[in-house]
C-alpha cells in the first residue's frame, strides 16, 4: 500500500469510493465449496505453501450470505447448475465470480451431455482462469486481476446481481 | 421447470474424421475351460450359452432366466465361494453386427472369490430387445443395489425385483438413458477459430440460460411426519464435494441416510466412446482427481491386456513408484480432511500433511510436468523417463517421511478427541462388508485379508515385500489404522522399487502402438509413417472385452473395456471404488448421531469425481 511513506503526516485523504474499494479488494471472502479437480488446487492455494491468506481471502465462508466471491472450481453438471445458480443468488452484492479452470470457463474436455459448457451460461463471470487445473499461482493471479476490477468499481453503479428477466434468452436461441 | 440443456441444445454434429473406424466386430466367444466353468456347466447344462477363457479371464454366458440361480450357486457352493459381486454393467450392442434375433443389451457381472483368489465374468443377454430386462441380483448380493441402479440410469436396463430402482446419477427428469448407442454424446461444436467479432463473445461473462431452482425432494420411504428430515449438501463443507445426503432423524438419532449422487456426473463413459484409446488416459486423471496416477494405471493395464502388450521392466517399476507415491499423497489428503472434519487438531494437521503432499506433487511435476492431472502413463509404458534429479529427491522424501507419519499419528492419538470420535462409529462386520461389495481399506478394516496388489498382482507387485494391514474392529478407527499402516507399507515398496530400478526403455518398442522416439523421425521414413498413422488414426485393438482391476488407494478400481476392433473403445465402464464404498453410508450411520455422518464420510474416503464419473 505504501502507507508507511505517508505515515509521518498522519493524515490520508482519499475518496470514499477508493476507501471502500480498497477494503473490498483486500478482504474478498470466497464461498467454501469445491466442484471437481480444480477444487483440489483451490485447497492447495489455501494451504501452507501458497497461502491465500496473503490476499486476505483465507476466510472461506460456508454460507453464501457471508461470501463475496464464488470460485467455480471445476465442471458444472446439469444437475449441479441450478444449485450453483441458487448459491449465487443467495450471495449479497457486491459479489464476484471466478471461473477456475477450462471446465468452468468453457466446458473443457467434457464436451458432452452431462456438463454445461461454461458456468457463464448460468451466472455472470468476472475472471476466467485457463488451465486444467490452473496452478495455485494462476488462481492467485486471478485474484490480482479481480482486485484490479474491484478497484475500478463505482459505488453508485453497482452491477445488478443478475440480468433482468427479459434479457434471459430461451433455450436454443 | 428445472434446467434442461440436454442434447436438444445445439446438437453436436459428428464431423467426418480421419479415423478409420475399422470393421466393427462382436467379441469372440470364450474358449477352453477351467475348473469353475466346468462346474457351472455341469450344473446349468444348456442354460450356459458359452463358457471358458476370454482374454485370460473366466467368462460364462448364461441365459437370463437362470441368472439369479447362477449367482446363488456361485455364492453358496462350497467349491466356488464367490463372496462378492464387484461390478454390474451393461453393453449396448446396437452398432455391432449382431446376428438377427440376438439380444441387443448384455448385462456384465464381475464376481470375485476372495478365499480362492478367483475372478469370474458373467454375461447375460437381456430380454426385451429395446426395452431390456434382467433379473436383479440384490437378493443374493445386496451390494448389487447401486451398480444396478447406475446401469438402469445410464443404460436403461430394467432390473426386475430391485427394491429401489430409481435414477441415481442423472437428474430425475432426464429424457433418456445416455449410454444407449442411439443417444448422441451431446455437447457443443468447438469453434477452432474465433475472432472478437464472433457472436460467442457477446454473451461472455453474462448469464444466458435460466437455471431455476429445483426444490429438494424427500426420497421415497422417508417419514417426514414423524421424523425430521435434514438435507446435507450438495453444498456442504464436510461432504467432500458435491454430495447430497438426505438424513432422516428421530430426535438426534439417525434413522436413514439417502445419498443423492450425480452432481458431478461428467459422462466419462460416453466420452470414452468417442476418443481414441490413447487419448482417454488424460480423462482418467480427472476422475478420481486425488489419484491421477492410479487411474492412469488401471486404464492402461486394461488396454494393454486387450492388446497383449508387454511393458518393459523399467516402465513397470516406474509405474509402481508413481502409484505408491500417489497412494501416499491421497492418504495424506484423506487424513488431513478427515481430521479437519472430526477433531480439534484440525487445521495444523491439514497444513502439515498438505506440505508433505506438495513434496510428492513436486516429484510428479519433475516426472511429467503436472501436479494433479498427470497423464503420465502411456499404453506401453510411461511418457518420459525419470529425470536425473528424481532419484535424489525421492531418496530425500523417503528419509523424512516415516518420521512424519509417526508424528501425525502421535498428534492424533495423544489427544482424547480423535479416538473418542472414531472408535465404535460406523461398524461394518466382515459379512456385511462382503455383502455390500466394499473394497480397499473398507474391506481390510473389517477383517478381510485382501489386496489386489498381493493377491492378483499386476505390474510386478509380486516382487515386492510388503504387508497388507488388516484390522478386525470394522469401525472408523480400524480404517484409520489400516490407512496409516498402508502409508508405511507404501514407503517400503518405494524403497525397494528405487533400489531395484532397472535400466532400459521406458516405453514398449511396438511401433503399432507406441510412437517412435523423436530423434528417429528425422532419419527414418518408416518411423515418420508410423508416427503419422498413430497420431491421426490411433491403433486398433482386437475385438474382445476385459475387466482389469487394480488396488487404488480407495479400493478396487476396475476398468471394463469392450473393443469392437476399431481405434476407440466401443464401451468403457469404470468401477469406481468410492461409488461402491459410499453405498455403506446408510448402514454405517443408522443409530448414530448426525455428527457421525461426517466421520463416516471421511472414513469411507470418497472423491466425488469418481463416485459420479
Ligand atoms: S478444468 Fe481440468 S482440472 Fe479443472 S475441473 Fe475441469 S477437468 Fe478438472
Amino acid at each position: 500500500m505504501g502507507l508507511e511513506e505517508r505515515l509521518p503526516e498522519g493524515v490520508i485523504t482519499t475518496t470514499l469510493e477508493k476507501l471502500v474499494n480498497w477494503g473490498r479488494a483486500h478482504s474478498t471472502w470466497p464461498l467454501l465449496f469445491g466442484l471437481a479437480c480444480c477444487a483440489i488446487e483451490m485447497i492447495a492455494t489455501g494451504t501452507a505453501r501458497h497461502d491465500i491468506a496473503r490476499y486476505g481471502s483465507e476466510l472461506f465462508r460456508a454460507s453464501p450470505r457471508q461470501a463475496d466471491l464464488m470460485i467455480v472450481s471445476g465442471r458444472v453438471s446439469n444437475k449441479m447448475a441450478p444449485v450453483i445458480k441458487r448459491l449465487y443468488d443467495q450471495m449479497q452484492a457486491p459479489k464476484w465470480v471466478i471461473a477456475m479452470g477450462i471446465c468452468a470457463s468453457a466446458g473443457g474436455p467434457f464436451n458432452n451431455y452431462a456438463i454445461i459448457q461454461g458456468v457463464d451460461k448460468i451466472i455472470p463471470v468476472d475472471v476466467y482462469v485457463p488451465g486444467c487445473p490452473p496452478r495455485p499461482e494462476s488462481l492467485l493471479y486471478a485474484l490480482d486481476k479481480l482486485r484490479e476490477k474491484q478497484a475500478r468499481a463505482r459505488l453508485k453503479a453497482q452491477a445488478p446481481s443478475s440480468p433482468p428477466a427479459e434479457e434471459i434468452l430461451p433455450l436454443g436461441a | 421447470m428445472p434446467l434442461d440443456v440436454s442434447p436438444k441444445f445445439r446438437p453436436y454434429e459428428v464431423l467426418p474424421s480421419l479415423n478409420v473406424p475399422g470393421i466393427p466386430a462382436v467379441a469372440p466367444l470364450p474358449t477352453g475351460e477351467t475348473q469353475d466353468t466346468r462346474r457351472i456347466q455341469e450344473r446349468f447344462g444348456d442354460d450356459v450359452l458359452a463358457a471358458g477363457l476370454h482374454v485370460g479371464a473366466q467368462v460364462v454366458y448364461i441365459r437370463p432366466t437362470r441368472l439369479v440361480d447362477l449367482a446363488r450357486f456361485l455364492r453358496t457352493d462350497p467349491r466356488l465361494r464367490y463372496e462378492t459381486l464387484v461390478d454390474v454393467t451393461g453393453v449396448d450392442r446396437l452398432e455391432l453386427p449382431v446376428p438377427e434375433g440376438e439380444a441387443r443389451f448384455h448385462g456384465v457381472y464381475q464376481f470375485r472369490s476372495y478365499s480362492r483368489r478367483q475372478h469370474l465374468t458373467v454375461v447375460a443377454p437381456a430380454e426385451g430387445g429395446d426395452r431390456p430386462r434382467l433379473p436383479s441380483l440384490t437378493s443374493v448380493y445386496p451390494g448389487a443395489n447401486w451398480p444396478e441402479r447406475e446401469c438402469h440410469d445410464l443404460m436403461g436396463i430394467l432390473f426386475e425385483g430391485h427394491p429401489d430402482l430409481r435414477r441415481i446419477l442423472m437428474p430425475e427428469h432426464w429424457p433418456n438413458h445416455p449410454l444407449q448407442k442411439q443417444i448422441p454424446r451431446g455437447g457443443e461444436e468447438v469453434p477452432f477459430t474465433l475472432t472478437w467479432e464472433d457472436p460467442e463473445f457477446e454473451t461472455l461473462g453474462k448469464q444466458i440460460l435460466p437455471a431455476e431452482s429445483v426444490p429438494p425432494k424427500v426420497p421415497p420411504g422417508m417419514d417426514s411426519r414423524r421424523h425430521l428430515i435434514i438435507n446435507m449438501g450438495p453444498h456442504h463443507p464436510s461432504t467432500h464435494g458435491v454430495l447430497r445426503l438426505v438424513v432422516e432423524l428421530d430426535g438426534e438419532d439417525i434413522v436413514r441416510v439417502d445419498p443423492d449422487l450425480g452432481y458431478l456426473h461428467s459422462g466419462f463413459e460416453k466420452t470414452a466412446e468417442s476418443v481414441r484409446y490413447k487419448d482417454f488416459v488424460y480423462y482418467t486423471d480427472r476422475m478420481d482427481y486425488l489419484s491421477g496416477m492410479t487411474n492412469n494405471f488401471g486404464y492402461v493395464l486394461a488396454v494393454e491386456r486387450l492388446l497383449g502388450l508387454e511393458v518393459p521392466q523399467r516402465a513397470q517399476v516406474i509405474r509402481v513408484i508413481m502409484a505408491e507415491l500417489q497412494r501416499l499423497a491421497a492418504h495424506l489428503f484423506w487424513l488431513s480432511t478427515h481430521v479437519l472434519d472430526v477433531s480439534g487438531t484440525g487445521m495444523s494437521l491439514l497444513m502439515y500433511a498438505t506440505r508433505d503432499r506438495e513434496r510428492i506433487l513436486d516429484l510428479f511435476e519433475m516426472a511429467c510436468g503436472a501436479r494433479l492431472t498427470v497423464g503420465y502413463f502411456r499404453i506401453g509404458g510411461v511418457s518420459h523417463d525419470l529425470p536425473p534429479a528424481f532419484r535424489d529427491n525421492l531418496e530425500l522424501f523417503l528419509q523424512v517421511m516415516p518420521q512424519k507419519i509417526d508424528d501425525y499419528e502421535r498428534m492424533l492419538t495423544l489427544g482424547p478427541v480423535w479416538e473418542e470420535r472414531l472408535q465404535g462409529i460406523g461398524v461394518i462386520t466382515r459379512e456385511e462388508a462382503l455383502d455390500m461389495g466394499l473394497t480397499g481399506p473398507m474391506l481390510r478394516g473389517s477383517g478381510v485379508d485382501w489386496d489386489l496388489r498381493r493377491d492378483m498382482p499386476y505390474s510386478g507387485y509380486e516382487n515386492y515385500d510388503f504387508q497388507v494391514p488388516v484390522e478386525t474392529a470394522g469401525d472408523c478407527y480400524a480404517r484409520y489404522r489400516v490407512r496409516m499402516e498402508e502409508m508405511r507399507q507404501s514407503l517400503r515398496i518405494l524403497r525397494q522399487a528405487l533400489d531395484n530400478l532397472p535400466d532400459g526403455p521406458y516405453l514398449a518398442d511396438d511401433r503399432k502402438v507406441t510412437p517412435p522416439p523423436r530423434a528417429e523421425l528425422d532419419l527414418s521414413m518408416e518411423a515418420l509413417i508410423h508416427h503419422f498413422k498413430l497420431m491421426t488414426e490411433g491403433f486398433h485393438v482386437p475385438p474382445g472385452f476385459t475387466y482389469q482391476a487394480i488396488e487404488s488407494n480407495k479400493g478396487e478400481l476396475g476398468f471394463f473395456v469392450y473393443s469392437d476392433g476399431s481405434a476407440r473403445p466401443y464401451r468403457l465402464h469404470i468401477r469406481g471404488p468410492s461409488f461402491n464404498n459410499l453405498y455403506a453410508i446408510d448402514h454405517m450411520s443408522r443409530g448414530h448421531m448426525i455428527a457421525d455422518v461426517i466421520t463416516n464420510i471421511g472414513s469411507i474416503d470418497i472423491v466425488l469425481g469418481e463416485v459420479d464419473r
